[in-house]
């Protein structure tokens, strides 16, 4: 095979960061607005979304740094020869308990909103597994394959929430908008925390570095990744606020979703703009999902070398189906997220930022 | 995946295929020095067949035994009548011209100077003397030398030049390709005046002995993209090839996709604009439809007119072309969806009219959508099989039956008739007929996903297509590039053609060695 036939095989800077933002949107997006209205009680949240940002762009950089340091080497690799073998190993497991745990968090997600917005008789159970399923159909090929599906899902879901954001633009109403710089700092911090924990995603890089063309661009692609989100979430939050005004916002479940029932399509060819545009929004769920289960097989597969790929993929989906049934309700369910997030934010914020430390302090370095 | 498993069957089958190849060719033996035991040969090889022409006759004022062999129909008579059989009689009876005495000495006066044929070589081995007799050349032998001489007088009747019947075109050149190698040959060389035009010769067909030829334009198509092809050609182990669809078959990436992997046209100027994009062609003797590879989905979806037109008229033509493969693929799917499951996205007065006509249907949308497309599909293959005249019958019934009668007679609702045919009508605007026939085949997968999942099921559906196509390669290069892995490049001639002057590259996802084909930068 030629070089140009690898590196066709390969991530190009720009695909890590259409990765990173295909992995970013996914359930959070539909549902932050609550949380952030909840605790700024007003368009002052978007402080809070840039806050945010900009400390989920210096652990990410962190991150693209850790990991640009080992190019061609895998998470367990590297962490091994940080921090010795067996912190490598347990590390690792905890990050595919992590993505697991994410996995089975995003394919209930689909089953609630799904019953929510689509179905009226059809159970979750059969919702969510049927889903499963495809992921699992993506997990069989290529992983290559499965990363550039996220090219062809990204534009398609970015220009129906332009759509919306369009055709709701007209709803905006000044009054809800008001009264600006009206939250303190202590309502600001705690809106930034709600929204940073929608924001986990970006710490993919730590796997897919080793198959970038240039490991050393993951900070370009980081930059990237998150400024499509990050400006996603601004331009939403404020609509989803001007439209309904922040009083309503605390009360509905998935505002986002809710801003999109609120277009109404001249000519009158659909009704229900919100189903439509839930049944496109799958698609960007269905990546963050595949990404992660992706990355508990990358993990497993470089700690147990001798285990194939498909053994995995049937092992892990039966534990990823009984967990994502475990929650009996929405409370339930979206306490469930912020545990996830948070567990998340020690094991791939913390933990690698450690790492990274020690790495520079030890001066250890990965090979080309 | 697919592509281990491809090297595994070959590997697998390479020593069992020695031995055949040993059991089914002629036993590899050198031609005797006298022509009656040549000719004996000859004659119990072939069977004696009544097709079979023998002509022996005494060389000049010798005494020296000579015979042609041919096969009647396969070569040229009149050919083999003057610049033979008439050379030697005039050249050495009648101008009384010395002939040697030594065998190999009148071997070599009639191969230098006698016969006036171009294509002309000896040969002493009897298996390539029986090969060459039945491609269609004429063997010359003389008595007391093992050695013949090979004549080409290769001449049978073959079709005219016609205009290619599945590949219609308003503007565009009007000549297709034939059952005949050297005419595809021909139309090809005559749009391709590069000299880098490569014919490579290779045989298919242990029994058959297909001619197949590799065509490509060395030093523009990616000399490894040309090498995996042979490869894979010479991996086939078949008795005989009738038709180009036994290599594409063989040479696919993925056996179990309904997705073609490569491109068959009976149109040269296709395979000529696919040569210059540094593509490869496999023209196959015996059938006009010529491959080409590797294909992506976006280049199935184009037709040769999107560039004879101009860049607005194409750039149209493809919208509309990727519209149709998505009603083909999914109209009837979201018909059973929203009518089944979420009526509520229909606005409420459609919603109404549609429950209204509905109202007598016995059936669930899923099977009254089930019937009319394998109605649809059955009338479509009748029409095909029917000679001209009662296919035009066919339509007319098809038309009444899908129509009238079943709406009359309370079967099916008359959306559903709309939504058939608008499926059809879809699919029949593709230009690669067997990519029309892949989306037919994925459109009742996504109906069963409809009819259990509704909207959902059919967005499921998608992603699964989309999951499987991005796993698709075709000789090894991305099915959906350049949708995915993304090449801005390659954008301008997708689903939009800019207009000519702006295509100044070669598709950046075929590695073209010279990727450039336009500068204009130098000719201002």
């Amino acid at each position: 095979m030629s070089a140009r036939t690898l590196s066709d095989k390969m991530l190009s800077t720009n695909h890590m960061g259409i990765n990173i933002t295909s992995v970013m949107i996914g359930v959070g997006i539909l549902t932050f607005p609550r949380a952030l209205a909840k605790e700024t009680g007003g368009i002052d949240g978007w402080i809070s979304i840039v806050l945010s940002g900009l400390v989920a762009f210096l652990i990410g950089w962190l991150l693209a740094k850790l990991a640009a340091r080992f190019p061609r080497q895998t998470f367990f690799e590297y962490t091994s020869q940080i921090a010795s073998k067996p912190v490598g190993y347990v590390l690792t497991f905890l990050v595919c308990v992590y993505s697991m745990l994410f996995v089975s968090f995003e394919i209930r997600a689909i089953g609630n909103i799904a019953k929510q917005y689509l179905f009226y008789n059809t159970p979750v159970e059969m919702i969510t597994l049927s889903f499963l399923f495809v992921v699992q159909y993506a997990m069989a090929g290529s992983r290559i394959s499965m990363l550039r599906l996220n090219l062809l899902f990204s534009p398609v879901v970015l220009v129906v929430l332009f759509l919306v954001l369009l055709f709701t633009s007209q709803l905006i109403e000044f009054e809800n908008v008001r009264p600006f710089f009206s939250s303190d700092w202590q309502s600001l911090l705690n809106g930034s925390q709600a929204v940073g924990l929608s924001y986990s995603g970006f710490e993919i890089i730590l796997f897919y570095t080793m198959l970038m063309k240039r490991p050393k661009e993951g900070t370009k692609a980081m930059a990237l990744g998150l400024f499509i989100p990050v400006v996603l979430y601004l331009t939403i939050y404020i609509f989803v606020i001007g439209v309904f005004s922040a009083e309503v916002v605390k009360n509905l479940t998935y505002p986002t979703i809710d801003l999109a029932k609120e277009v109404e399509i001249p000519g009158g060819f659909f009704e229900r703009v919100e189903s439509i545009f839930f049944a496109i929004w799958i698609m960007t769920i269905f990546d963050t999902c595949m990404v992660w289960f992706d990355i508990a097989i990358i993990n497993l597969t470089s700690m147990f070398r001798n285990v194939k790929k498909m053994v995995w993929i049937l092992l892990l989906s039966p534990i990823i189906y009984f967990i994502a049934m475990l929650p009996q309700n929405l409370v339930d369910f979206f306490t469930f997220a912020d545990y996830v997030t948070y567990y998340g934010m020690i094991i791939v914020y913390l933990c690698p930022i450690l790492l990274l430390v020690i790495a520079v302090i030890r001066g250890v370095k990965g090979h080309e | 995946m697919m592509r281990k498993f491809f090297a595994h069957r070959n590997k697998k089958k390479t020593s069992p295929l020695m031995q055949r190849m040993q059991q089914s060719q002629i036993p590899d033996q050198e031609l005797s020095s006298s022509v009656k035991e040549n000719l004996e040969l000859f004659r119990t090889l072939l069977g004696n067949p009544n097709d079979l022409l023998i002509r022996s006759f005494l060389i000049g004022n010798s005494n020296h035994l000579c015979a042609v062999i041919a096969i009647d129909g396969l070569v040229d008579s009149a050919m083999l009548h003057t610049q033979v059989l008439g050379r030697i009689q005039l050249m050495l009876s009648i101008a009384e011209k010395t002939v040697p005495v030594e065998p190999d000495e009148i071997l070599s006066l009639l191969f230098d100077e006698v016969l006036s044929v171009v294509e002309i070589k000896k040969e002493t081995s009897l298996a390539a003397a029986v090969d060459c007799i039945l491609s269609g050349d004429t063997a010359l032998i003389v008595d007391g030398t093992s050695q013949i001489i090979l004549i080409d007088s290769k001449g049978w009747k073959s079709r005219a030049i016609e205009e290619p019947v599945s590949e219609g075109l308003v503007r565009g050149p009007r000549d297709g390709f034939t059952e005949n190698l050297r005419d595809n040959t021909v139309l090809i060389r005559r749009r391709v005046k590069d000299p880098n035009l490569r014919f490579e010769s290779m045989v298919v067909g242990k029994r058959s002995k297909t001619e197949l030829l590799v065509a490509y334009i060395e030093n523009i198509a990616d000399p490894d993209l040309v090498k995996e092809v042979q490869r894979r050609i010479a991996t086939i182990d078949v008795d005989e090839v009738e038709e180009s669809g036994f290599i594409e078959q063989w040479i696919e990436d993925d056996f179990l996709s309904p997705f073609p992997q490569s491109n068959n046209t009976e149109r040269p100027d296709k395979v000529s604009a696919a040569l210059f994009q540094g593509r490869v062609a496999i023209l196959l003797d015996g059938t006009p439809m010529v491959l080409i590879l590797p294909v992506t989905l976006g280049l199935l979806m184009h037709s040769p007119e999107d560039y004879y037109e101009r860049w607005i008229v194409g750039t149209l033509t493809r919208l509309l072309r990727y519209l149709a493969a998505f009603f083909a693929v999914f109209s009837p799917s979201l018909y059973i969806a929203l009518v089944t499951f979420h009526p509520g996205l229909i606005p409420s007065d459609l919603a109404f009219s549609i429950a209204a006509t509905r109202d007598g249907v016995p059936f669930p949308a899923f099977v009254e959508s089930i019937m009319m497309i394998t109605t649809m599909e059955l009338l479509q293959e009748a029409g095909l099989r029917l000679p001209k005249p009662i296919g035009q019958t066919v339509g007319i019934v098809g038309g009444l039956v899908i129509g009238d009668a079943a709406v009359s007679a309370g079967l099916v609702s008359p959306v559903m008739v709309i939504v058939v045919a608008l499926t059809a009508i879809s699919s029949f605007a593709i230009p690669a007929y067997h990519l029309a026939i892949a989306f037919r085949m994925i459109r009742f997968f996504a109906m069963f996903a409809a009819a259990i999942f509704g909207v959902y099921g059919v967005v499921l559906s998608l992603i699964a297509i989309l999951i499987h196509l991005s796993n698709l390669t075709s000789i090894g290069h991305p099915y959906l590039a350049p949708f995915a892995p993304h090449m801005s490049k390659d954008w301008k001639d997708l689903i939009l053609r800019a207009p000519v002057t702006f295509l100044k590259d070669r598709p950046e996802m075929l590695h073209a060695e010279d990727e450039i084909r336009m500068r204009t930068g130098d000719s201002k």
